[in-house]
């Protein structure tokens, strides 16, 4: 089963402005797990891109908000989530998407780790 | 000591005054910024009001004056990004009381009284002048620059601060309340009633164009020039807290806020303070820094046939603002080292630029002239703050950074490719602002 998880940064990840709940840490074991990564966030992509270099975590892709759908075109996958903090920019946008969404706090239970299927 | 708005005879508003009476004769030497923060943290040390007195501390010495020489104080005392107050949230009265407080107990946090400031600091025991230019720096310093002239202080501090609170901005305030009167309703970034704020000059930049075979793309090079301006700006947010630069990449997917404007072309709100100190040019002689002398100011009161103004509109008000500029100056468009005009929204830098006829431009050419080398190492430079784009919205990094550049003191920022003789600031909307043009020389 390939499982595609889009991060939202402000406010969602620990390393947002606001802060989030979400550790780099639990990213790492996301990605590490086969999971298909990256972020989708209103920050400049190039600046995105810096971030994960600096915690030297390799992501898929790195795209801003209205960009969902060239993630979902661009990699195959069976469920994708975007994670995010946000009604208007992060949820609605996942749904019209065709993304599953979680809120941050519901993210914390890692519920892709218990998914059926191969992770990868 | 009561403090007025000051009056409509103190500013430049129309064309054929000829030059200014006190061309020359007024100039600034100090300045002081308080550190930048995204919003309030709730705590006395990060209020609006102690990020002031920062500012203000940092240009009385900065100048290198005792502050018993000052004597005047100009401010805005609206320091709101579009965060106001919640009704009905608890006022923290710790922190209220944590300074000396006026009898209104949000001074200080979501806005500012001159007295509030002469309560906290009691250093300032001869200030006699004080004066309230609304709407920002810009505002504030051509009411200090004429009052500094008319001879009202000869030792003035001006003061632009802005607070931004927890939540999003604009969505308070009168946009919480059940009915806004329509005008206001309809009016972009006023309430959640109306469009976004960068709506009505997304109408003009797509206009502009359209008449002129242009597009948004074209803003690229100008958008990364101003980051990069920016994170040469120790004093700016983004220097501060998140130095990323503005790739072309960057801009051109970002997401749209008003087509053809972008999340980008929107600034970002943040709580700054900064400050200068005015003098007579007599008395500039003798203090810490070299003096800019300012030779004109000009400001602008456009009237637009309905809620947003057309294209033709802001160029006829944006040219006559430049007529104005040199008019009062006394100089032409020849003479200008570099511009440091308004950019928040960053899709009406070209409508000021444009009017100033900068390096000939004529209407319909900024874009053009974007694609060419507009950095400060470059014989003509733009925007060499890198104003709200570069640095986060304060308003005045543009004013700072004329007279930084003159000074010679703008560091890794400084301009390398033209002398920095004559800078022009000023701002912030094409259809109503006010201006200043500063000088290494009286003229």
């Amino acid at each position: 089963m390939v499982i595609l998880i889009s991060f939202d940064i402000d406010g969602t990840l620990e390393v947002g402005d606001p802060p989030g709940v979400l550790s780099m840490d639990l990213v790492r074991r996301t990605k590490a797990a086969g999971i298909l990564i990256g972020s989708c966030s209103d920050r400049p992509i190039s600046g995105q891109r810096i971030i994960w270099e600096q915690h030297n975590i390799t992501v898929d892709f790195a795209v801003s908000k209205q960009q969902l759908p060239d993630v979902k075109a661009k990699f195959k996958a069976d469920v994708y989530y975007h994670i995010g903090d946000r009604e208007d920019l992060d949820r609605q946008y996942a749904l019209a998407a065709g993304f599953e969404f979680l809120w941050p706090d519901e993210a914390l239970a890692e519920p892709w780790l218990h998914l059926d299927g191969d992770s990868s | 000591m009561t403090t007025e708005n000051a009056p409509a005879s103190m500013y430049r508003t129309t064309e054929g005054l000829g030059v200014w009476e006190h061309k020359g004769k007024v100039a600034a030497v100090g300045i002081g910024h308080s550190p930048t923060t995204r919003r309030w943290d709730g705590t006395p040390e990060n209020t609006m009001g102690a990020n002031s007195i920062i500012a203000l501390r940092r240009a009385i010495e900065d100048a290198g004056v005792s502050p018993d020489q000052i004597d005047g104080l100009v401010l805005d005392p609206v320091t709101t990004t579009g965060a106001h107050w919640p009704e009905g949230q608890p006022i923290p009265m710790d922190v209220v009381n944590a300074f000396n407080p006026t009898d209104d107990p949000l001074d200080g946090i979501a806005k500012l009284s001159a007295e509030w400031i002469l309560k906290n600091m009691p250093e300032l025991t001869n200030v006699k002048f004080t004066m309230y230019g609304l709407g920002c720096m810009s505002h504030a310093i051509v009411v200090a620059a004429q009052a500094v002239g008319e001879g009202r202080t000869h030792t003035c501090l001006v003061l632009k601060s802005w607070h931004n609170l927890e939540g999003r901005y604009n969505q308070s305030g009168i946009s919480a309340a059940d009915t806004v009167p329509g005008t206001f309703a309809l009016s972009p970034g006023r309430t959640l009633w109306g469009a976004p704020g960068s709506y009505g000059t997304a109408l003009q930049f797509a206009e502009y164009c359209r008449k002129y075979g242009k597009s948004h793309d074209m803003m690229a090079p100008f958008m990364a020039n101003s980051r990069r301006n920016g994170l040469l700006f120790p004093e700016g947010y983004w220097a501060q807290h998140r130095p990323e630069q503005l790739t072309a990449e960057d801009y051109l997917n970002a997401r749209w806020i008003a087509k053809p404007a972008s999340l980008f072309d929107n600034d970002i709100p943040i709580m700054v303070s900064g400050a200068y100190l005015f003098t007579t040019a007599e008395r500039a002689k003798d203090m810490k820094q070299k003096p800019v002398y300012i030779l004109n100011h000009a400001s602008s009161r456009g009237a637009q046939r309905s809620i947003l103004p057309t294209l033709d509109e802001v160029e006829a008000e944006t040219a006559s603002t430049g007529r104005k500029i040199y008019e009062g100056a006394g100089i032409t468009a020849d003479d200008l080292s570099f511009e440091n005009m308004y950019d928040g929204f960053s899709l009406f830098h070209q409508f000021h630029l444009e009017g100033l006829r900068y390096r000939g431009m004529q209407n319909g050419d900024a874009l053009d002239f974007y694609q060419t080398d507009i950095s400060i190492e470059g014989p003509n430079p733009v925007l060499p703050s890198g104003g709200n784009i570069g640095s986060g919205r304060s308003r005045f990094w543009m004013h700072t950074d004329c007279i930084q550049q003159i000074q010679g003191r703008a560091g890794a920022r400084q301009i390398t490719g033209v002398k920095p003789e004559i800078g022009v600031s000023g701002g912030p909307m094409p259809m109503g602002g006010n201006f200043t043009v500063w000088s290494a020389s009286p003229g």
